[in-house]
């Protein structure tokens, strides 16, 4: 990523820093979401959730990566995603390169996770459903930055 | 100053995560004062707290092992939890290994409502068979087939199909899943576990403290079983 400042945005992308900031923003709840669910499923204990279907979801084999929680995986991804829109927002233009790459790897692995709880897993959990709808505002936030610049 | 901001920004929301996480994991501790034995071990050193007096819980528990076992497992379980489902055979291997003089474990317990579907239906099930004088039997069966119905439907023909292979009246046991001692009982267990900050499931005490989850792998909880009694013995 390049360390260096860009120049003061064009008069047409002005849009751009407001929408890596609200990235920023929509990754700070994600990344609550996934710490919850990682320090939740590190000490072992049942989630509680007004959907049934958490438990199913969270102690089925897709829910650890090599023994690692998925949710560890994700709140490092969404801290990631801060720390890139964050750089982004103040101008670093490496940094919205990589975010658009991060976060197109984070929105297909939030379709595959989505077709497993539908039809493989048959339950959904509310705090996974609660990651793919912060994954997908980020991709859409991502992508219009990257246009607007 | 404009350089230096989002990374200051940043190490901000690095440490406010970091903080978050070290909260949660000790939110049970967080509570008034925790109650340990004065037999404590080093190892287990309480992890949870009781706000107030414990409630008592139903009476008698479903206990295995003698009253004045040096050491008591106290687990609070949900029949449909994986988890319990994992720690159901490590404890009673370890209830085989001690013996009943000296480890005694007590099963409450707290059907997470509305997370498992089948919950209610499962305590209830093991509460009716414990009418008839075996609670464990049903406990051991339904925690042993645990996949085989926590996907169904309709539990009950599954549960009066164990009720039939452990010997009950069916009949019986049929009556019995409503029955109001069965509902109290549960009701009970559950008024202890809040009384003693359980927050989810399997949740074990040992001789009255709070395991964290990462010990009740079969070595650790014999280690910590091993130090109570050692210090139980001094």
């Amino acid at each position: 990523m390049s360390s260096k400042v860009g120049p003061d945005p064009p008069a047409g992308a002005r849009r751009a820093p407001l929408l890596y900031g609200s990235a920023a923003f929509v990754s700070l709840i994600g990344l609550a979401d996934a710490i919850y669910l990682t320090v939740e499923h590190l000490s072992g204990r049942s989630v509680r959730c007004t959907l049934s279907g958490c438990s199913e979801v969270l102690s089925s084999p897709y829910a650890t990566v090599g023994g690692f929680p998925l949710a560890g995986i994700g709140a490092l991804a969404y801290f990631t995603v801060f720390s890139l829109a964050t750089l982004a927002a103040f101008g670093y233009r490496g940094a919205g390169h990589l975010l658009m790459l991060l976060v197109g790897a984070m929105f297909l692995t939030t379709v595959w996770l989505l077709y497993l709880q539908a039809f493989v897993i048959h339950h959904f959990c509310q705090y996974c459903l609660l990651s793919a709808l912060v994954t997908t505002t980020l991709t859409v936030l991502a992508f219009l930055a990257r246009r607007s610049r | 100053m404009k350089r230096i901001l989002p990374f200051v920004i940043i190490g901000v929301v690095l440490a406010l995560g970091l903080l978050t996480a070290w909260y949660l994991q000790r939110t049970p501790a967080e509570s008034p004062q925790p109650t340990p034995s004065p037999n404590a071990s080093p190892d287990a050193s309480p992890t949870a707290s009781v706000a107030g007096p414990a409630e008592p819980g139903a009476e008698p528990p479903h206990a295995l092992g003698n009253a004045n076992a040096p050491v008591t497992l106290e687990e609070f379980g949900d029949f449909e939890c994986p988890p319990c489902g994992l720690v159901h055979p490590v404890l009673k291997n370890l209830a085989t290994e001690f013996g009943p003089a000296r480890l005694r474990i007590i099963f409450r317990e707290f059907p997470l409502v509305p997370t498992h579907a089948h919950a209610l239906a499962a305590a209830r099930a093991a509460e009716a068979a414990g009418l008839q004088g075996k609670f464990w039997e049903m406990h051991d069966i339904i925690y042993e087939h645990q996949k085989d119905w926590h996907e169904a439907f309709d539990v009950r023909p599954i549960f009066e199909g164990y009720a039939k292979t452990i010997g009950l009246d069916v009949a019986q046991f049929q009556r019995d899943n409503n029955n109001e001692i069965v509902e109290r009982r549960i009701f009970q267990d559950g008024k202890r576990a809040h009384s003693m900050g359980v927050q989810g499931t399997p949740t074990i005490f040992l001789n009255g403290r709070e395991l964290p989850f990462q010990s009740l792998e079969p070595s650790k909880l014999r280690e910590l079983i091993n130090a109570e009694l050692a210090a139980v013995q001094h």
